[in-house]
């Protein structure tokens, strides 16, 4: 049985166009590729 | 591809010819990328929206720089109604690559129209009050707003589903079905729909599952060596009197409802239409009685006008039909002409006329009996006036007043200037003792000769008259 109270805390605001820019520049870029790139550089600098 | 060290192109190796960087994990990443762009792709070709955001997301996460995979992220945001999600995808992307892209299109459309533009944010700001109302517990509200923002953006998935949501809540699950079905046109599928219908279905087929479990109790099984027997449990065969009895009832019952339910719907129509011809005649019958009516009145006024016509056609007519007065003017003039000496004739004729004018009262003649009557009148009339002025004076003298009355009257009348006509006319009536008449005449005498020997007598009998009635 599904719990209205439950359910509608899953909804979330939707965000509307003025807030598209600092949605934007908030977002969290990092990916897998920059991670590696940063491991090895780490990796080096031990090394040296 | 690219080296992350130095940016040069990389060839089949698993090390940058250039910089000799180790590129194979890196390379491993970017296919890892690929793979899930790939399938994020396939899965936005089924309308699996949510299945390509969820591994549109893992390219994503393995290569920031998958411009296509963000692309095709923007779109499916854009088809499931999250468009600014859509544009801030699109925006990162030209960022990444600003030139040759496609996402450059996609803002484009949408920045260029105003008006689009307009609708998304109004969109989007109706459901979050939607929310808003939701948490407030003025679901009704929130219901009215949903309807408002999916007539805007009917492919605003969490809109549909937060509607659905609150179907569910009020019990209305045909309603709540329909706005799921809704969600699964555009996403197929989405957990939160699917796991809403699931329970929708449940609460409108309650029997049928109910019936399922029942099915399976009503068979008996048992093993008969290698084989399972299924033997269905209360279960008869239709008989044919059963059949033909059923179909005799289904008949009946058709035949009760032609009757009851069909048969008095047309004799009301019918009857409907011939009270509307009833009611046309009747007022056709109506219109013809009154113009009847109206004739007949017409008819007996131009009778009554007739009659009138007739009755005054018959007094001016004489017995062999021509007009008398005519008739009379006729034969004084045809006396006249005979002999012109015999002017007692002409005076009779006149006197008719007289007569009968008297008689019919004042009407208009024609110019030409006025003319001829006149003509004879001044012709005959001095000789007439002598004629009766002699008879009636003779008449006088010798005491026979009745005689001399009508003679002195008419030389009176053929000669107002005979005073001596007059006087004596008065005298005769006096003697003859009508005081009245001859009051009356003395009278006339004073009036019309005065100053004569006449006038002093009929003032001295006109005393005499009124001494004797004192």
């Amino acid at each position: 049985m599904i719990n209205f109270e439950e359910e509608l805390k899953k909804f979330h605001p939707s965000l509307e166009v003025e807030d598209a820019e600092e949605a934007i520049y908030n977002q969290d870029l990092t990916d897998m590729a920059d991670l590696m790139v940063k491991i090895v550089k780490e990796s080096k600098k031990t090394g040296e | 591809m690219i080296c992350y060290q130095c940016g040069c192109t990389l060839s089949e190796h698993d090390f940058c010819t250039n910089c000799g960087a180790d590129v194979a994990l890196y390379k491993r990443i970017i296919y890892i990328s690929n793979r899930f762009y790939n399938d994020g792709l396939e899965r936005a070709s089924v309308r699996d929206l949510t299945g390509a955001i969820i591994s549109l997301r893992q390219s994503l996460k393995f290569d920031k720089n998958n411009v296509e995979a963000r692309n095709l992220l923007g779109l499916v945001y854009f088809e499931t109604g999250e468009v600014v999600a859509a544009l801030s995808e699109w925006v990162i992307s030209k960022n990444l690559r600003p030139k040759k892209n496609i996402a450059d299109d996609y803002i484009n459309m949408i920045q260029t129209n105003q008006n689009r533009l307009d609708t998304i944010n109004q969109t989007i700001k109706k459901y979050n009050q939607a929310l808003t109302y939701c948490n407030q517990d003025s679901l009704d509200l929130a219901m009215i707003q949903l309807k408002k923002v999916l007539s805007l953006n009917p492919k605003f998935i969490r809109a549909h589903q937060l509607l659905a949501l609150l179907y569910i809540n009020n019990e209305e699950w045909e309603r709540a079905k329909r706005e799921l079905g809704k969600c699964l046109e555009i996403d197929t599928n989405n957990t939160a729909t699917l796991r809403y219908l699931k329970e929708v279905d449940e609460m409108l087929l309650p029997e049928e599952n109910s019936k399922k479990s029942r099915k399976s109790e009503e068979v008996i099984k048992y093993q008969s060596g290698n084989e399972t027997i299924i033997q269905p449990v209360n279960v008869k065969e239709g008989r044919g009197v059963t059949s033909l009895l059923n179909l005799a009832i289904g008949l009946a019952i058709g035949i009760a409802i032609a009757f009851f339910l069909i048969l008095p719907a047309r004799i009301q129509t019918a009857r409907a239409g011939i009270d509307e011809e009833l009611k046309k005649v009747s007022e056709q019958s109506d219109a013809k009685t009154a113009t009847i009516d109206e004739l007949q009145q017409q008819l007996s006024e131009l009778q009554t006008q007739n009659d009138t016509l007739q009755q005054d056609l018959s007094a001016y007519m004489g017995k062999d039909g021509t007009l008398q007065s005519v008739e009379s003017l006729m034969k004084a003039a045809g006396a006249y002409l005979t002999d012109p000496e015999d002017v007692t004739t002409v005076a009779d004729y006149l006197d008719a006329i007289e007569g009968e004018e008297a008689e019919e009262g004042e009407h208009e003649n024609s110019e030409a009996f006025d003319n001829l009557y006149n003509t004879l009148y001044a012709l005959v009339g001095p000789q007439i006036a002598e004629s009766y002025d002699e008879n009636g004076h003779n008449a006088f003298w010798a005491g026979n007043y009745e005689d001399a009355i009508p003679n002195l009257a008419k030389a009176y009348q053929y000669d107002p200037t005979n005073g001596q006509a007059l006087f004596d006319l008065a005298n005769s009536y006096y003697r003859l003792g009508d005081e009245a008449k001859a009051k009356e005449l003395y009278e006339e005498v004073i009036r019309l000769f005065p100053n004569t020997e006449k006038a002093d007598k009929s003032r001295n009998t006109l005393a005499q008259i009124e001494a004797g009635q004192e």
